[in-house]
C-alpha cells in the first residue's frame, strides 16, 4: 500500500514515499533529501544575508521577519530554563531547528512540489517534512542532544534520580520510574510521527480539494493551503518547544532547589501512619 | 452462497467508522482545552499569555487524529 504512488486509485496523485532520483558513490539520494537540502542552502544565504545588514534600526520586511522570529524564540527557549544562562547556550541550536522546519513546512506547500517537475516518471521535488525518515532523523539527532545536554548538565546520577519522585529504594517508587523511563523511548517517535503526520495528511487534504474541485481547484484548495500555513508554523514551534522541554526539566530538575520536591519527608506522611495502623 | 460481506464493501464502512471514531475523541479533547482557556482567559485576562502552552497540548492531542486518519490507508 504505501509502496504505490497514487493511493487514492484513480483520485488526485498523492505521494507517500520518497523516491531514488539519482545516487552519490551508491547512495540514492530520494527527492525529499534533495529538497531539504535545497531548503538548507535557502535557510543558509536568507540568514546570512540578513544576519550581514543588521542594523539597530531595522528596514524591510524580511530582516523584521527573520528578527522578530528569532528573538521570539530565543526568549523562548531561556525563558524555560529557571537559569537563563544555562539556557543561553541551547538557544542556537533549537532557533535554528525552528526555522529549518518552518522553511521545510513553508517550503512544501509551492507550486511545483510534487509531480510538477519529474525525473524518470518520480517528482523532483518532494517536502523533506512530508518523509518519515527526515523527520525521523531531525527527531533522533535533537534527542540525542537533549539527552547527551542533560546527563551533562546534570550529571549521570541526578539525570537517573530526575525519573523517580522519591527514594529509588521504595519499590513503588522504582515501578514509577521505571515507566517513566520507558516514555523517554517514545519521544523520538511521537515527535517525528506528529511532524511528518501533519504536513503529510496536510498535503493529502490539498490534494482531495484540489481533485474534488476540478475546474475550480485553485479555490477549493485556496483554503486549506492557508490552513496548512498556521499549521506548518505551529507543528515547527511545537517541535521545538516541546524538545525545550524535555531538556528543561532534566535541567532543571538538577538545579531546583529541593524544598518542593516530593521526596520522602514530605509525602510518606500516610504511608508512616499505615505503618503505624498495621 | 454471498454472505453480507461479499456484498457490501466492508472496508469503506471500517475506514468510515475509523475516520469517526478517531476524530471524535480529539475533537472534544481539544474543545475542553479551548473552553478551559478561555474560561481562564474570562477570569484572569493575565492568563491569555499561556496561549503557547494551550497550543502544546492541543498538538499533542491531535496526534491520535492524525493517526487514524493514516490508519485508513492500511485498511483494505
Amino acid at each position: 500500500m504505501f509502496n504505490g504512488l497514487k493511493i487514492f486509485g484513480s483520485g488526485p496523485a498523492v505521494y507517500i514515499t520518497p523516491e531514488k532520483i539519482f545516487t552519490i558513490h551508491g547512495i540514492s539520494i530520494t527527492n525529499s533529501i534533495f529538497y531539504g537540502w535545497i531548503a538548507g542552502i535557502i535557510l543558509l544565504v536568507v540568514f546570512i544575508l540578513v544576519a550581514r545588514r543588521i542594523t539597530v534600526r531595522p528596514k524591510g520586511g524580511l530582516i523584521q521577519f527573520v528578527e522578530v522570529g528569532v528573538t521570539y524564540m530565543s526568549n523562548l527557549v531561556e525563558s524555560s530554563f529557571e537559569d537563563p544562562e544555562r539556557g543561553a547556550k541551547y538557544v542556537p541550536y533549537f532557533v535554528s531547528l525552528f526555522f529549518f522546519l518552518l522553511f521545510n513546512n513553508w517550503l512544501g506547500l509551492l507550486p511545483g512540489v510534487g509531480e510538477a517537475f519529474q525525473s524518470h516518471g518520480n517528482p523532483l521535488f518532494r517536502s523533506f517534512t512530508g518523509d518519515l525518515n527526515a523527520t525521523l532523523a531531525v527527531g533522533i539527532v535533537t534527542m540525542g542532544l537533549v539527552y547527551v545536554a542533560s546527563i551533562k548538565e546534570a550529571g549521570l546520577k541526578d539525570y537517573l534520580k530526575h525519573f523517580f519522585v522519591g527514594n529509588p529504594l521504595n519499590p513503588m517508587y522504582l515501578f514509577l520510574g521505571m515507566i517513566e523511563m520507558t516514555t523517554d523511548f517514545t519521544r523520538v517517535i511521537s515527535l517525528s510521527i506528529r511532524l511528518f503526520l501533519n504536513v503529510t495528511i496536510g498535503e493529502i487534504v490539498i490534494a482531495v480539494f484540489a481533485y474534488l474541485g476540478s475546474f475550480f481547484a485553485p479555490l477549493t484548495a485556496a483554503p486549506f493551503t492557508l490552513i496548512e500555513l498556521f499549521v506548518g508554523a505551529l507543528q515547527a514551534y511545537i517541535f521545538v518547544i516541546l524538545s525545550v522541554m524535555y531538556l528543561a526539566i532534566a535541567v532543571n530538575h538538577a538545579t531546583a532547589n529541593h524544598d518542593q520536591d516530593l521526596t520522602d519527608e514530605s509525602v510518606p506522611e500516610t504511608m508512616r501512619l499505615q505503618s503505624e495502623k498495621a | 452462497m454471498i454472505t453480507l460481506a461479499d456484498a457490501v464493501n466492508t472496508a469503506i464502512i471500517g475506514k468510515g467508522l475509523m475516520i469517526g471514531g478517531g476524530f471524535i475523541g480529539p475533537g472534544i479533547g481539544i474543545g475542553i482545552i479551548g473552553g478551559n482557556y478561555m474560561a481562564a482567559v474570562g477570569r484572569n485576562p493575565e492568563a491569555s499569555k499561556f496561549l503557547g502552552q494551550a497550543l502544546v497540548f492541543i498538538a499533542i492531542i491531535e496526534l491520535f487524529g492524525l493517526l487514524a486518519f493514516a490508519s485508513i490507508f492500511i485498511v483494505k
